[in-house]
């Protein structure tokens, strides 16, 4: 909202604070200032110039060669403007100083040979308007050398206040100045009533029901006859202008004003338009096509409360007027609306038809109900004045829902225990005063107030402390040095995931963050994905339902840009519906994920090794090793699964007792397609819950081994389809309890030894805790295992 | 032959083994046992004319003695040859190591993890909750009336009507709440979404830590305390702050923290808008409507809370001028931190 301060210092004094206090003290209580434009500091250095001489320009044709007087001296320089003439007072941008348009320094010049020290500035020029077609001619009165600020009355600060939308009150520059009366504890005037009315009583001219009693608490009107419309006074429409608004004409010019004087959004009607000279107003009981004064057709649904004259819909209420009695040049006579609504209605209408304005930016936040009479009988006094006409006699008033006052009890002990100090029972009172909350009774320790009804967010005792806190500034409340803390009692949820980020770091891993939302067909690849009602586009309107879904795009994004060799993860939830309605948290899941990927290079060319690519066995490897890190190697149960299906050419998958902890393996080609990735990728996606449940095993001390350990090898020819893993088995179980530990140490094939048969090489470990065994006893073990793996897989024992 | 005789000169051999400390000591060893007229090897002669009774006693001894001055034997070659001082004028020193890949957190968790840290130390126990929040949770049971302009202050996603995906991480304070009784001292980090248009400065998902405090005597210049305390153990010691008033629902009073902009060190630059200030928390006393939705006493119990975003804090402490490259994971990028 643009606040400017030279109209705030109609209703307040603000004499010897600076613009800067000014700016601070607004932030600090609560009314942030985003942004400012000072006019004195962005004309600073131009000056009222006065003409003396113009020549033609030697060597261009539409340039003149002027000789202007600054009020000291005179200074030759060059203009382009079609319109400059000796005499003129003009504005003048010399040497030094700064163009506003650009942010230019004025700098001395030499064009088309002539020397030019400065500027004769255009309106566009001083960014008063776009208006480009010639230069300024200013008032013959003003004497050269006045600062152009103060000959425009471009002195202005104009703020850019951010209001939160618990302050309505705050929405009008009577509103801020009250905030600036409390904290700079001066006086807050507030305009004074002072017109003549005529004799014609308004109730003859004009007539108003409420039907929707709720809705519409309160409906004022006045009415003024014969007047006419024209342009506003430059007076009106600077003030508007500085604000951001477009004057129109004298008529809206004032109920805009007005709104953002007071806060109190009006409507003026062309009384003639009106059938019956009359207003009702009430809920749309069906559909209806309308068109408002911005020349728009809107769709307004069955409900929507409406303005009505005898026998149609005149105005949208609180947001829009219709474009059917809208004030135009030829208007009259005019009934000026000054109404409360509820802002729920308000607001419900807003997001139904999509339309917002300044008045119904302010009806639903909430107005202030008793201003509305007020409102409308200033309208009319300013409308009279410069329109002319006669204001008729009395208001109308309509108030069937009363709104009552607030009455709240404050008790000190509690204001100093909630913001941790003392503030004085007089300061209480006098801030309260300032913000029009009256004292009904002083109980010594406790105060019970009535609060005004601009302030409809001030219900309970805790909002009557942070009025005091804001106004008396929180800067003063002390910043505590010593704090009691409660003992922790549990441990961070998030220890696990940190844990095992620490863990994926040092194994080479970086992690990503990828967003959630992602396009239907990759979300329904892995599962039934959830659907956002309104999403921002296509493209982010599911929610992925495994996070392999959306990593992909960030894996593809990484290879086209040269980054092909990647082991990322991630840990992050996903989301899958159970049921097509979502009402209760029973009908999706939303599980907390892990997922590794690689891909590309394992080891690129390097000096001492050839490179080597990211397979399988990798991300096997890989998996295992961080299971073991995280103390879950050995408790979780592989499987295998060759077959292709819609995610994996080949996969494994782990699981503990009957709940699948996660898979892994070859995304298959199709995948790859839909994100354009053209090399192969290996990926593990895990349930963290899971992991959460399975309380890791405890790590306990074994006693170190005292022993010696007795190697023994072999190597076996197997048929090819014999699997390690039945072998290893095999081993371990048929092997004698001795042998402790089995590792496959070669794996060869060739033709050499035949197309269907493969070798596999064993490195066997055998030790007992109890006793140094004998290579005897080892001997005889590893000879029965050899017949016995020789028998089992018909296989035939190599070397030796 | 005696048993004691073979044990003898295994110990003698191993002993001058160790002693030597040249290649030509060591050679020297070597051919005084293991040479063509070693005395090990002299052994093995005798060994021929030892009875057939004491064979297998002497042949098992002998086989021992032999291995294992061999073994010791190439051991101490091997160690003298790698302290050969000439051999080093072989080596290029100089070649790159051998790369050891070591793998990055996201600097959105390292820094997450660094707040984490701080309040933990400050007495403040870790809660998740989920994403995919339920309206009560996200807004009704934290004073947000429906059809209130409060709910613009976040433009949410729907999945339904009941359900949306969580627009702060307050809601996991009303989940603790109403769990758990008096004192609670919390904070919760994790993921929320707005549905804001996305540009540099906003994306439609990003991440928040809130923190909650709640106990008989918990007050404003408290609240004040810890925050500061926070700010300076992140930011750096004797830092400039302050607190000023705003709205949020489930607060009053209200407040924002700002402390002086550490690009431009106060005096205004482009990122301050040049207000010299920085905006890096909200904050507040709970509202006693909140305490009301958890059948908290609200005369008995004060409390404050907080929240702050994770990918601002970010941006600013490292210089990132887009939000969206957090969530690129452009590995050029991923692997800078």
């Amino acid at each position: 909202m643009k606040i400017s301060l030279n109209w705030i210092k109609e209703y307040v004094n603000l004499d010897g604070i600076s613009a800067e206090e000014i700016i601070n003290k607004l932030t600090m209580c609560g009314l942030e200032v985003e942004d400012y434009n000072d006019q004195n500091k962005k004309y600073s250095g131009i000056i009222v110039g006065l003409v003396k001489e113009v020549q033609k320009h030697p060597d261009a044709n539409k340039l003149t060669v002027c000789t202007v007087y600054d009020g000291n001296t005179d200074l030759q320089l060059v203009c382009g403007a079609p319109n400059v003439a000796q005499g003129q007072n003009i504005v003048l941008a010399p040497v030094g100083s700064i163009i506003p348009k650009g942010n230019m320094e004025m700098k001395k010049a030499k064009i088309r040979g002539v020397e030019s020290f400065g500027m004769i500035c255009a309106e566009d020029e001083l960014e008063l308007s776009d208006d480009h077609t010639g230069i300024m001619v200013l008032d013959n009165e003003l004497s050269a050398g006045t600062p152009i600020s103060e000959a425009l009355k471009l002195n202005d600060v104009i703020l850019e206040i951010a209001i939160t939308p618990n302050r309505p009150d705050a929405l009008s520059h009577i509103g801020v100045a009250r905030d600036l009366s409390a904290i700079f504890n001066r006086e807050l005037r507030i305009p004074k009533l002072d017109f003549q009315e005529s004799q014609q009583d308004i109730k003859q001219l004009a007539s108003v029901e409420i039907e929707d009693k709720i809705n519409c608490p309160r409906y004022s009107a006045k009415v003024v006859t014969g007047l006419i419309i024209k342009e506003s006074p430059e007076w009106l429409q600077n003030k508007l202008k500085k604000i951001g608004l477009r004057p129109i004409n004298n008529v809206v010019d004032v109920t805009n004003l007005i709104l953002h004087e007071i806060g109190q959004p009006l409507h003026a009607f062309d009384l003639d338009q009106l059938a019956d000279k009359k207003i009702v107003v009430k809920s749309l009981t069906k559909e209806l096509k309308f068109a408002t004064l911005d020349s728009k057709q809107r769709a307004l649904p069955q409900g929507t409360m409406m303005i009505c004259d005898g026998n149609r819909e005149v105005a949208i209420a609180g947001v829009m007027g219709g474009e059917n009695s809208e004030v135009t040049e030829s208007t009259k006579n005019i009934l000026i609306e000054s109404a409360y609504f509820n802002p729920t209605s308000i607001r419900k209408t807003l997001k139904k038809i999509q339309l917002s304005s300044d008045s119904s930016y302010r009806f639903e936040r909430g107005t202030d109900p008793s201003n509305t009479v007020y409102a409308a009988q200033r309208a009319a006094q300013l409308i009279a004045s410069i329109a002319g006409g006669e204001i008729a006699k009395g208001v109308i008033d309509e108030y069937p829902h009363k709104t009552k006052q607030k009455e709240i009890v404050l008790r000190l002990p509690r204001l100093k225990k909630l913001l941790g100090y003392e503030i004085l029972k007089a300061d209480v009172l006098r801030i309260f005063q300032k913000l029009g909350i009256n004292l009904l009774k002083d109980m010594g320790e406790a105060l019970e107030v009535i609060v005004p009804t601009s302030r409809p967010d001030i219900e309970r005792e805790a909002d009557l402390i942070e009025e005091v806190a804001r106004i008396d500034g929180y800067d003063k409340i002390p910043v505590i040095e010593k704090v009691s803390i409660t003992l922790h009692k549990r441990k961070d949820d998030f220890d696990l995931e940190d844990r095992i980020r620490e863990i994926l770091v040092g194994m080479g891993f970086n992690e990503m963050v990828n967003n959630p939302l992602i396009p239907k067909k990759n979300a329904e690849l892995t599962g039934s994905a959830i659907e956002i009602t309104n999403p921002q586009s296509q493209d982010m309107a599911y929610l992925r339902t495994s996070l392999l879904v959306s990593a992909l795009p960030a894996i593809s994004n990484n290879i086209k840009k040269g980054e092909k060799n990647l082991a990322v993860f991630e840990i992050g939830n996903s989301f899958n519906k159970l049921k097509d309605a979502l009402s209760s948290f029973s009908d999706f899941n939303e599980k907390k994920k892990i997922i590794l990927i690689i891909t590309g290079k394992k080891l690129p060319r390097k000096w001492y090794a050839a490179e080597a690519e990211y397979d399988f066995f990798d991300l096997k490897g890989l998996v295992t090793a961080f299971l073991s890190k995280i103390s879950l190697d050995n408790l979780l149960n592989d499987s295998y699964n060759s077959i292709q299906d819609k995610i994996y050419d080949y996969q494994f998958a782990l699981s503990f007792n009957d709940s699948e902890f996660g898979s892994g393996g070859k995304l298959n080609q199709n995948v790859l397609k839909m994100f354009d990735i053209t090399q192969p990728v290996y990926c593990f996606e895990g349930n963290l819950d899971i992991i959460q449940q399975i309380s890791s095993q405890k790590r306990t001390f074994k006693e170190l081994l005292k022993y010696p350990k007795i190697y023994r090898d072999f190597a076996f020819l197997f048929d090819k389809s014999i699997n390690y893993a039945s072998v290893k088995d095999f081993i371990l179980r048929e092997g004698g309890n001795i042998l402790k530990y089995v590792e496959l140490f070669d794996l060869f094939e060739s033709k050499d030894i035949g197309e269907d048969k493969k070798s596999m090489a064993f490195n066997l470990e055998y030790y007992d805790f109890e006793r140094t065994l004998t290579d005897e006893e080892v001997d005889t073990d590893f000879q029965m295992l050899i017949n016995k793996v020789t028998k089992n897989f018909n296989a035939i024992l190599r070397g030796k | 032959m005696q048993q004691s005789e073979v044990e003898g000169i295994k110990k003698d051999f191993l002993q001058e083994v160790e002693r030597a400390s040249s290649n030509l000591e060591l050679e020297q060893v070597r051919i005084k046992y293991l040479g063509r007229n070693g005395i090990v090897t002299k052994l093995f002669d005798e060994f021929k004319s030892v009875s057939p009774e004491e064979k297998p006693l002497f042949g098992k001894l002998l086989n021992s003695l032999r291995n294992e001055a061999t073994e010791n034997f190439n051991n101490k070659k091997k160690f003298l040859e790698s302290n050969k001082p000439s051999d080093l004028s072989d080596i290029d020193l100089t070649l790159p190591g051998k790369s050891f890949k070591l793998g990055t957190k996201h600097i959105l968790n390292q820094t997450l993890f660094e707040i984490k840290s701080i309040f933990k130390g400050l007495g403040f126990s870790v809660y998740d909750g989920p994403e995919l929040e339920s309206d009560y949770y996200n807004f009704e049971a934290l004073n947000f009336p429906h059809d209130h302009p409060a709910r613009d202050m976040q433009d949410t996603f729907f999945v339904s009507d009941k359900f949306l995906l969580r627009t702060h991480t307050t809601p996991v304070q009303i989940r603790i709440m109403e769990k758990e009784q008096p004192p609670i001292r919390a904070i919760m980090p994790g993921r929320v979404y707005r549905n804001e248009a996305i540009s540099s400065r906003s994306y439609c998902m990003f991440h928040q830590v809130d923190g909650i405090y709640v106990d008989t005597d918990v007050s404003f210049a408290e609240l004040k305390g810890t925050l500061v305390s926070f700010a300076e153990q992140f930011y750096g010691a004797g830092l400039k702050y302050r607190f000023r008033p705003s709205f949020f629902p489930f607060t009053e009073p209200s407040a924002e923290m700002d402390i002086t902009c550490f690009i431009c060190k106060g005096k205004g630059c482009r990122v301050c808008k040049h207000s010299g200030w920085l905006e890096i928390l909200g904050c507040g006393m709970v509202d006693p409507n909140v305490f009301r939705y958890v059948n908290y006493d609200s005369e008995k119990y004060t409390g404050y809370a907080f929240g702050m975003g994770i990918e601002r804090i970010a941006m600013l402490k490292y210089g990132i001028d887009d939000i969206r490259t957090f969530f690129e994971n452009d590995l050029r990028f991923l692997k800078q931190f």
